[in-house]
């Protein structure tokens, strides 16, 4: 049996219900899409064995697998996505991820109450087809089939998902909330012959010093996450078992261009941003093999390098320089000194993050910086209004594997818009990006990164990496960017 | 009038007086828990508008809070606290029902560790005062108080569960190793104070007339301690073990979170931190319950323990 870390309880295993991380990853686990994940994370074919792009990327023709069956033993047919997908995109069913169905026709109209669910553009026009028709183009539409939200319902629509039939590789054995879920293979699942485990079992663990002292104590596998401050200690000790890689998240703080002092200052920004030393944040701050980020879109998407300005190439030295002539063309200085507010949400990283960053400030520019701590919910309330922030801290994981994941948050007016970044060239070139394909699609975002990151709006810090504690025992298991590992790929071998 | 009719009577107007304390605290609860900024659905991206109204409805958050309010207050009459916001898969009810017994063992287990040790180290160290004894447990007991649980558990666990291997780290199945940790962590604190207690209690009764009585009847050393010095003795630490069970069997957050425990006491900071109002509610009135009850239990055993203050002589 193979034990896993969870971290937090999942919010529920409904698939329109859920939202955590860990009740996503769990539902990977025991329901399938028409994509999803191969052992190295990248998206593959699921319930569909294969799909054609028609008319230049606005219609989705899928073949389901037809050894595709439920627990029950029932086939999983078309028509159970398209009740499913209807159902997500219904109001009434307070789907709280609808919105990543959004690129499908008439899905933002039913989700607005303008349509009725049944005008979606999904239809089954065969048993084993199924047809999606898109609003526009969107290349990075088969990896969001692979999110829970778009897996399909079973006819006899259970609202008790912790018995309701699956599709996936697993099943649920025995759940026991907040301690343990145990899941047994799916012998209905397409691919149950190559299982390697007889059973997984999950375990919530909020606490990553406890999933520690429990990994060490040989009750783990796998673990979700190591403890803050502990890389170094590890990679002294259980150096065979530390599996730490890049992953597709950005971290930065931010700046409310709707409010003064960073209002249309740009200097200032720059000099901010250039007074950071990012290479020590990451040594000594965050300290577990964090990459530092001068643009907001990490690396590890194809076709697409990491923004580098000129200032990557200085010394820190040299951009303290620079950041000293920024601060005083913006009218600051030693005798006037700026009074910046930083607000972070509640977490040991985020304030050793806070107190360095504000430090560096202080140092090399004389900034005054006041670190305000809020709670979570406060912390986005407040972020979202921007009638208070002036820096916050920021950062985004991709939904999925593609720029625009990262970029979509700084179009004008988009509700995730945090800075209030406003810039017809940098929207048009993401309009005009929807349109294109391969390489001009990505030169032309691109184009549109660099022309964010002249204006500044984010410091960006680091880019994210994934943390994992793997016993060497555990065969299957490859570092991936999406930090995606299903167990149907795993197995325990001796050692 | 006799003194179990009056203990009765007692019991019954405590019992009555229940309900307006109760009130109190489901309106204050109620009230102080919407009050906080931001609401149960709010999350980095904020939910359409028409889902957010959708949940509303689904809520009642659409409601007026007063109308709200008067709607809970008949729900919790028949005991229904509600689905959980947070934890979308289930009731309130099915979560305490969960939560409880797993507080209760490991809280009750530890309660009785703490009174059966406790007592005895103090009765001890009462009867060797100012020996070697008395100072080794005292000093043993101070260090109890002091050393916070947070600093324990870790120890424990490095100690009996990382280098020795005995014992697990933490999880829960209900098997009776994985209770050891988490019952000794809860423990020790109570049972350094209840040992100071009855030390201290010990030692006045010792000195008192009664005692020097029994002593000079020539009764055995023995009967005079365990049916005459130690009944009275343990009156202070009856009164203390009420609030301090309520304290046990409701969950230890800090243990809970260390040993992955799925008790109850994760839910009241959770349930606060996801503003997870029928959770939060529903938590609050069964501790507050549950406090009630042990209080007045206490109250009885203490009746009963001290003739001084059977309730029918007062009147």
């Amino acid at each position: 049996m193979l034990r896993r870390g969870l971290g937090p309880e999942p919010d529920s295993l409904h698939i329109h219900r859920a939202q955590g991380l860990s009740a996503i990853q769990l539902l990977r686990e025991i329901r399938e899409g028409l994509v999803s994940f191969d052992a190295h994370g990248e998206p593959a074919p699921g319930v569909a064995e294969s799909w054609e792009v028609l008319e230049v990327g606005r219609l989705y023709r899928f073949r389901l697998r037809p050894d595709a069956r439920w627990s029950t033993g029932e086939p999983v047919l078309g028509d159970d996505f398209v009740r499913a997908w209807r159902a997500a995109v219904d109001p009434a069913s307070v789907a709280t991820t609808a919105g990543l169905l959004a690129p499908i026709a008439q899905a933002t109209a039913i989700m607005a109450g303008h349509a009725t669910p049944d005008a979606l553009g999904v239809t089954a026009p065969e048993p084993r087809v199924l047809e999606v028709r898109l609003e526009r183009p969107a290349p990075w539409f088969p990896e969001v089939l692979a999110h829970p939200v778009t897996y399909p319902l079973h006819p006899a629509r259970s609202d008790d998902p912790r018995h309701a039939a699956v599709n996936g590789a697993f099943v649920i054995e025995e759940m026991l909330p907040h301690a343990m879920i145990r899941l047994v293979p799916n012998a209905a699942f397409h691919a149950a012959v190559s299982l390697r485990l007889e059973a997984v079992e999950y375990l919530p663990i909020e606490d990553p010093a406890a999933e520690l002292s429990r990994f060490r104590a040989g009750e783990l596998d796998i673990t979700e996450t190591i403890p803050a401050g502990r890389y170094q200690w590890l990679r002294e000790n259980l150096p065979a078992e530390l599996r730490v890689h890049p992953y597709l998240g950005s971290f930065w703080l931010g700046f409310n261009l709707g409010r003064t002092p960073f209002a249309a200052n740009r200097a200032l920004r720059e000099a901010l941003a250039l007074a950071v030393d990012r290479e020590t944040l990451v040594r000594v701050v965050t300290g577990a093999g964090e990459l530092p980020a001068w643009g907001v879109v990490p690396p590890g998407l194809d076709e697409y390098a990491a923004f580098s300005p000129a200032a990557a190439a200085l010394t820190q030295q040299e951009r303290e320089d620079r950041a000293r002539a920024l601060y005083a063309q913006a009218g600051y200085g030693p005798a006037r000194p700026l009074s910046v507010q930083l607000r972070f949400n509640t977490s040991s990283q985020h304030r050793r993050m806070a107190v360095a960053v504000a430090a560096m400030w202080k140092q090399v520019l004389g900034v005054r910086t006041e670190l305000i701590n809020e709670e979570w919910k406060v912390f986005v309330n407040n972020r979202r209004m921007g009638t208070q922030t002036q820096v916050f801290r920021g950062g985004w994981i991709a939904d999925y594997a593609d720029p625009t994941s990262f970029l979509d948050l700084f179009r004008s007016g988009d509700e995730l818009n945090n800075t209030f970044y406003r810039n017809a060239e940098f929207d048009r070139l993401l309009q005009a990006a929807g349109t294109l394909a391969g390489g001009r699609r990505s030169a032309a975002l691109q184009a549109a990164e660099q022309s964010l990151m002249r204006d500044m709006p984010v410091i960006p810090l680091y880019y994210y990496v994934s943390r994992h504690l793997v016993k060497t025992g555990v065969t299957g298991f490859h570092d991936n960017v999406r930090d995606i590992h299903l167990s149907r790929y795993l197995g325990l071998g001796g050692g | 009038m006799t003194g179990h009719a009056g203990i009765l009577r007692h019991a019954i107007q405590r019992l009555l007086g229940v309900i307006p304390t109760l009130l109190v605290l489901v309106t204050i609860a109620f009230f102080l828990i919407r009050v906080a900024p931001g609401g149960p659905f709010d999350a980095e991206k904020a939910l359409p508008a028409e889902i957010q109204a959708n949940l509303n409805v689904k809520y009642h958050l659409d409601e007026p809070l007063v109308q709200q309010y008067l709607r809970y207050l008949g729900q919790i009459l028949t005991f229904d606290f509600g689905p959980s916001f947070q934890y979308k898969d289930w009731t309130v009810n099915e979560l305490i029902g969960e939560g409880f017994p797993v507080s209760l063992t490991v809280g009750g287990l530890a309660m009785l560790l703490a009174f059966v040790v406790g007592t005895v180290i103090g009765v001890t160290a009462a009867l060797r005062q100012n020996t070697a004894v008395d100072y080794g447990s005292m000093g043993f007991a101070m260090l109890g108080i002091s050393i916070p649980n947070f600093v324990i558990a870790p120890l424990l666990i490095l100690l009996f569960a990382v280098f020795l291997g005995w014992l697990p780290a933490g999880g829960w199945d209900w098997s009776l190793n994985r209770m050891v940790l988490p019952v000794i962590t809860l423990a020790l604190p109570v049972i350094a104070y209840v040992a100071r207690l009855t030390r201290g209690s010990m030692i006045e009764v010792l000195h008192s007339n009664f005692i020097r009585t029994a002593r000079a009847k020539g009764l055995p050393e023995r009967a005079v301690i365990l049916q005459h010095a130690l009944k009275p003795a343990l009156l202070p630490v009856i009164s203390f073990m009420g609030p301090a069970t309520a304290g046990l069997i409701t969950g230890s957050v800090i243990v809970e979170r260390i040993y992955a425990i799925p008790g109850l006491g994760s839910y009241f900071v959770q349930g606060a931190l996801n503003r997870d109002y029928t959770l939060v509610m529903g938590v609050v009135i069964f501790y507050g319950l549950l406090i009630i009850l042990l209080n007045f239990t206490v109250d009885m055993l203490y009746a009963w323990l001290n003739p001084k203050i059977r309730y029918d002589e007062k009147r």
